[in-house]
């Protein structure tokens, strides 16, 4: 039993690390338009198909991620500054409203130019097969996958925390028009906020290609889990999205142990009950 | 909705099915006037399983291209409607079809959620139904004298699956199940019990999945701390590919995956070759079957379309073609002339000599145990299997929950 349950956790550290990795892109997004970015798992998707596109044009595993980071990224920015940056001005419901809308757009072209059936990719050769602990698999790829993800993290953390570029993007989410009149060029720092968060986004389904593959609604199925995330991680909180994702992948993965059944269920009464008790989130401030 | 919309919308899928059946052969099915009969073809043209839709549709235009659309002197009308996969829409259909167009003989559904939803209006309406699907009920506990199941009994599929298994892998005991949680599932693993209870094999574990899971790590290594020798696979569609890519991404080479309804060859397509070479899986039809029936309808559908036709096609084609046969054989077009027809009949189908259940209205036929090809053993991008082996053994009758007499 103890063992069993080790074996879930580490098994839900690692699907967490990749629901931080996307809901923290999402974060990032809010923190800077306040608005919720709807075409944040379309963009999930694009990673995902732009990864599967280069592997198929024989670039190696690291350069498809990189190519997975790089092609949302730089939708994002297109679709920040060209929808979003113009409806700025106007209620917050337009640009809820263009970012569906650009969500439906970007999984229909998906589906025109890969076609309606899912794909595969497998994993590069040493990242096959799993680690025997001796109580339980752990497969390599998820291993590596938690990594990747918890680099990647820990890389944007140094750049927000650490950097003239972050210190702008912290600024322009904390007092926006104070960042204006010290000089900040805030549309641009928003244009890469957008791009960044983007990018996550595309990341992490870069990074599940070869457990989840690529399919017409997997964008639909990330986006309900990341905004949990972020529901209970604090809508206002930069950072509480990292510490939700890895309680929801635990929340997953330990009840396939007692309620199988039950583990995607489960993730949605843990929202409310945050809603519930913590209306702020765990990370929030009210 | 107004009327005067729902008839422009009825003509244009009319026109639509005209077309694409004239463009097939030349002929017109569509109404014109006088002698005809109405069939259709109810099944999911929108959403996530189009696709089947779409198939069940090319099979059935197969069937009545080889009787020039025309059956006893009258000539066939073919009505197309989509249900959406969703079992009210499915109802409102068949509901209108059978008021307003005269439908007497219908397929549909290619899920048997909507299928056993239609499966009330069918006995209602005193109209045909030619099911598909993984149901048990349709022939077990709601089984009606105007419905008809093409797909094999879920005891037939794992009774051959599990057979096969226990013959070629003889030291493999210990299954692990994963399994769906809803009715498929659920029945699925009920007859995965009987059948191993009847062969000697032992079930370890099992778990019970939401439907639309996407993540299956958890699962697994939950399964293999149990150290199973077989992983069996009781879940479908979507799910299913998801779980098959995950459980590769473990590497372990010592268990044997098996599906014993859990993938269909469009889903295959979706796993890379690497991923789904070596598995074990059972379908309810497979392009390679060898009889002449199934040799010149693979021939045909590959001319028309371009592939090879898979379950949902060879649904389309068999039921519509079984439907035919009958109403030669009673003579008549009327449904309770080839109803008492259908019953008891033995012809000559896709799968070679078949019956048709008189009380149950199950069609006794085999079911299909395939093994996916190595990448290098493929000689085509349509050759994704081997037949390993087939088995018909029907349900026992002492678990059959079928009260007609």
């Amino acid at each position: 039993m103890v063992s069993l349950l080790a074996a879930q956790l580490l098994n839900g550290l690692a699907i967490g690390m990749i629901y931080a990795l996307t809901a923290f892109g999402l974060s990032i997004i809010k923190g800077l338009l306040n608005v919720p970015n709807f075409a944040h798992g379309a963009f999930y998707a694009l990673g995902a198909y732009v990864c599967f596109a280069a592997l198929q044009l024989g670039l190696p595993f690291a350069l498809a991620l990189l190519a997975a980071f790089l092609v949302p990224a730089l939708a994002g920015a297109v679709v920040e500054r060209l929808g979003v940056a113009r409806l700025m001005r106007g209620p917050y419901l337009y640009q809820l409203l263009f970012l569906f809308g650009v969500a439906l757009i970007m999984e229909q072209l998906i589906l025109i130019i890969w076609g309606t059936s899912g794909l595969s990719a497998t994993a590069p050769e040493w990242l096959q097969g799993a680690f025997d602990l001796g109580f339980t698999y752990l497969p390599k790829y998820l291993v590596f996958n938690g990594a990747m993800a918890a680099v990647t993290i820990a890389v944007v953390w140094l750049l927000i925390e650490r950097t003239r570029l972050g210190s702008q993007i912290r600024a322009g989410i904390d007092k926006r028009e104070m960042a204006q009149c010290l000089g900040i060029n805030v549309a641009g720092l928003v244009t890469t906020g957008f791009a960044l968060g983007a990018g996550l986004a595309g990341l992490s389904g870069g990074l599940v290609l070869p457990l989840l593959g690529a399919n017409s609604t997997m964008g639909a199925e990330m986006l309900s889990i990341a905004f949990v995330v972020l529901v209970i991680g604090g809508l206002g909180s930069l950072y509480g999205a990292l510490a939700a994702g890895v309680l929801v992948g635990l929340i997953q993965s330990v009840s396939a142990v007692f309620a199988p059944a039950a583990s995607t269920v489960l993730i949605y009464v843990a929202m409310v009950a945050t809603l519930m008790i913590r209306p702020q989130g765990l990370f929030g401030e009210r | 909705m107004t009327s005067g919309r729902k008839i422009d919308r009825r003509t244009v899928l009319k026109a639509g099915a005209a077309a694409l059946g004239s463009s097939l052969t030349g002929l017109s099915w569509a109404q014109t006037a006088g002698d005809t009969l109405t069939m259709g073809v109810l099944s999911q043209q929108t959403g996530t399983f189009a696709y089947a839709g779409d198939l069940v549709l090319k099979g059935t235009q197969l069937a009545l291209e080889e009787r020039q659309g025309s059956i006893l002197g009258k000539k066939i009308n073919l009505l197309v409607r989509d249900d959406e996969g969703k079992p009210a829409v499915g109802v409102r259909r068949l509901t209108e079809a059978v008021s307003s167009d005269k439908l007497k003989y219908f397929l549909g559904n290619f899920s048997s959620a909507v299928g056993l939803a239609e499966l009330e209006v069918a006995r209602q309406e005193q109209v045909l139904q030619y099911a598909a699907g993984g149901s048990e009920d349709f022939t077990g506990s709601r089984c009606s004298p105007y419905t008809f199941q093409w797909s094999a009994h879920a005891y037939t599929a794992l009774r051959a699956t599990l057979e096969y298994v226990s013959k070629t892998l003889p030291d493999k005991k210990k299954i692990y199940t994963i399994t769906a949680d809803y009715a498929f599932g659920q029945s699925l693993l009920h007859y995965t019990q009987v059948a191993a209870k009847e062969l000697g094999l032992q079930l370890v574990g099992n778990d019970n999945h939401p439907s639309g899971e996407r993540q299956f790590t958890q699962y697994f290594t939950k399964a293999l701390s149990t150290r199973p020798d077989i992983i069996c696979l009781l879940t479908a569609g979507a799910d299913a590919v998801t779980a098959v890519r995950q459980f590769n991404s473990f590497g372990v080479k010592n268990v044997q995956i098996v599906g014993p309804w859990t993938l269909e060859v469009e889903q295959l397509r979706e796993l890379s070759p690497a991923m789904r070479s070596g598995m074990i899986l059972g379908l309810n039809y497979y392009q390679d079957i060898d009889t002449p029936v199934n040799k010149s309808f693979v021939e045909r559908y590959l001319k028309a379309y371009k592939n090879v036709p898979s379950y949902a096609a060879a649904y389309g084609y068999d039921a519509t073609r079984t439907l035919l046969l009958a109403m030669d054989k009673a003579k008549s077009v009327e449904v309770a002339a080839v109803m008492k027809a259908l019953e008891g009949m033995q012809f000559d189908s896709i799968f070679g000599p078949t019956a048709i259940d008189a009380r149950t209205h199950q069609t006794v036929r085999p079911y299909y145990v395939v093994q996916c090809k190595a990448p290098d053993a493929m000689k085509n991008e349509f050759d994704l299997a081997t037949i390993v082996a087939q088995g018909d053994k029907p349900q026992p009758p002492e678990l059959n929950e079928c009260k007609r007499t």
